[in-house]
């Protein structure tokens, strides 16, 4: 099967998906350095910077929320693979304005194995840096170590970049990035494959009457595969999945993120949002805020990923709060 | 036979291991596929690249150097898990080397090699069984310091370790995947051989190849 993408030659998709980046938002970020995605104007010193890592081929994620009150710094890998730790050290030195930075990493084993990395060179060299790992995603099952960081990056960017802007010192940022990351779970699901950008390759089977729910960031094969269902279906099973394993009460206040993989339509996406918050309204269950759309992406990949986040009001604060990134702007 | 090896036998043994890599990237991205994201063939491919080229770049009169400076290259190969773990190998051989240390004899060697093992330990939990690299690279260095010990040569010592690289990159087969990305993936990952194994058995015999090729037994007695 010849692949059907607009792609130059394969060894570029990275650097020129970041050159795009960058030239369709040049008041928000530019390139500097090796590559790295930075922030057009620099954060002011004194301030906590935040920095996050993870490979390309998801785009929006993880470069798109670059910008001010959000991220500082993005370092792009290879497609669907980590960026090594040389470029990591370089992204927290240039993001360190004096008051630490807040290193932000999805729970992948290549991410984490760079980070690690990182974070014993930063070490050495005395830079202040807290590491923030986020794994909510539900299918790796009850332990947290083997659940994988999916669209929940989200709102701790969200949260982590406000409070990094609003001045707060960098253990308040872990404290509420943390907090932020506890209380977020995700499942995905996943109806049809995404081809590999790189390789042409399909990334895994699945038949034209099944779905796949617990699908990995990068398309890996997961471990619930049944038979097609509704919207109204699909949405009911997977909510009430995140709600037990997050065990939500009646009267709480959610977060819902609707996050398409790339080729799950809009009309679809908010198909699916609208019974998620039938559901919580017959469970009393306050639905506070929401976003519906692609955050981050696996190609042409069909399905989507469903967020819940329990909020308190400081962390509806820090939502609301205003940012400017290329993908993620709230005035 | 080979009783020390210095920068440009090293070398040698580095684009080796990068012409087994070379002939067999695209089966590598197939095993890959299986659990993965297909990918780790083109991975290794840039990331040997980014070794031969930083070894090379170091300075003859110092091994550890010339580790050092590949080791960090191939972490900046942006390969994911693999080459972190790889460039990690790497790094720790040069902390095991002593500074301006021109050759090296097998003893030298062996220590190089365990040095390395104990850096990539550092960075992961993985043990032999788990159906990752380590079924392969623990063997390899475990063979290499047995004969290493024997007071036979580095091509000896190679070629046990390549041996026993490559049967236990080849018993990951009927392994299920307990660790990285494709351990979500559990019986799902029996009947194919880990790539990252298959990469380690790879990399061993292209050192052999590598070492022995040129002029069949060279000359450092």
């Amino acid at each position: 099967m010849r692949m059907k993408k607009f792609i130059n030659r394969p060894e570029d998709i990275v650097p020129e998906l970041l050159e795009g980046l960058a030239l369709a938002h040049p008041n928000q970020v530019r390139l500097v350095g090796n590559n790295l995605v930075a922030r057009a104007k620099p954060k002011s010193p004194g301030k906590v910077g935040v920095v996050t890592l993870g490979g390309s081929g998801h785009e929006p994620g993880l470069s798109g929320f670059v910008g001010e009150g959000m991220l500082d710094v993005s370092v792009a890998g290879e497609i669907f693979a980590a960026p090594g730790a040389p470029r990591c050290l370089e992204a927290l030195r240039l993001a360190d304005r004096g008051a630490g930075v807040l290193f932000v990493v999805l729970n992948h084993a290549g991410d984490v194995l760079s980070s690690n990395i990182t974070m014993q060179m930063a070490q050495r060299e005395g830079l202040n840096v807290k590491l923030v790992l986020t794994h909510e995603d539900i299918a790796g099952g009850p332990n947290p170590e083997d659940r994988r960081g999916l669209v929940g990056f989200l709102p701790v960017y969200k949260v982590a970049g406000a409070a990094a802007e609003q001045g707060l010192p960098l253990e308040k940022c872990v404290e509420l990035a943390e907090r932020m990351e506890r209380n977020s779970r995700t499942l995905s699901v996943a109806v049809r494959t995404a081809t590999h950008p790189a390789t042409g390759q399909p990334i895994f089977e699945l038949g034209d009457d099944e779905m796949e729910v617990g699908m990995g960031q990068h398309g890996e094969a997961g471990t619930g595969r049944m038979k097609l269902k509704s919207a109204d279906e699909t949405a009911g099973l997977m909510l009430q999945m995140l709600l037990d394993d997050l065990q939500v009460k009646p009267d709480e206040e959610l977060l819902v993120i609707v996050n398409g993989a790339g080729a799950t339509t809009l009309m679809e996406l908010l198909i699916l949002f609208r019974r998620v918050h039938h559901i919580l309204a017959e469970k009393r269950i306050q639905l506070v805020r929401a976003k519906v759309g692609e955050f981050i992406t696996t190609q042409e990949q069909a399905g989507f990923q469903l967020m819940i986040a329990r909020m308190d009001q400081e962390l509806i604060r820090l939502w609301d709060a205003p940012c400017d990134a290329p993908y993620f702007t709230v005035r | 036979m080979t009783g020390r090896v210095d920068r440009q036998e090293l070398s040698r043994m580095l684009a080796g291991a990068a012409a087994q890599i070379q002939m067999r990237h695209c089966w590598l991205s197939e095993l890959d596929s299986a659990a993965g994201d297909g990918d780790h063939g083109t991975a290794m491919l840039r990331s040997m690249d980014r070794l031969e080229k930083g070894f090379a770049a170091g300075p003859p009169g110092c091994l550890k150097t010339c580790f050092h400076q590949g080791g960090w290259d191939l972490l900046g190969a942006d390969g994911g898990a693999s080459s972190s773990l790889l460039g990690t190998f790497f790094l720790g051989m040069a902390d095991g080397i002593a500074a301006d240390v021109a050759s090296l004899d097998c003893r030298d060697l062996s220590v190089a090699f365990e040095s390395g093992l104990h850096a990539v330990r550092q960075q992961t939990k993985a043990q032999p069984g788990d159906k990752t690299m380590m079924d392969a690279l623990v063997p390899a260095i475990a063979s290499f310091t047995t004969v290493a010990r024997t007071g036979k040569s580095i091509p000896a010592a190679l070629e046990a370790a390549s041996h026993a690289a490559s049967t236990g990159a080849e018993a990951t087969r009927t392994f299920t995947a307990r660790y990285g990305r494709a351990r979500l993936l559990g019986e799902k990952t029996r009947g194919h051989p880990d790539p990252g194994a298959s990469s380690i058995a790879l990399l061993f015999a292209g050192f052999y190849d590598g070492l022995r090729e040129p002029k069949g037994e060279s000359g450092h007695a």
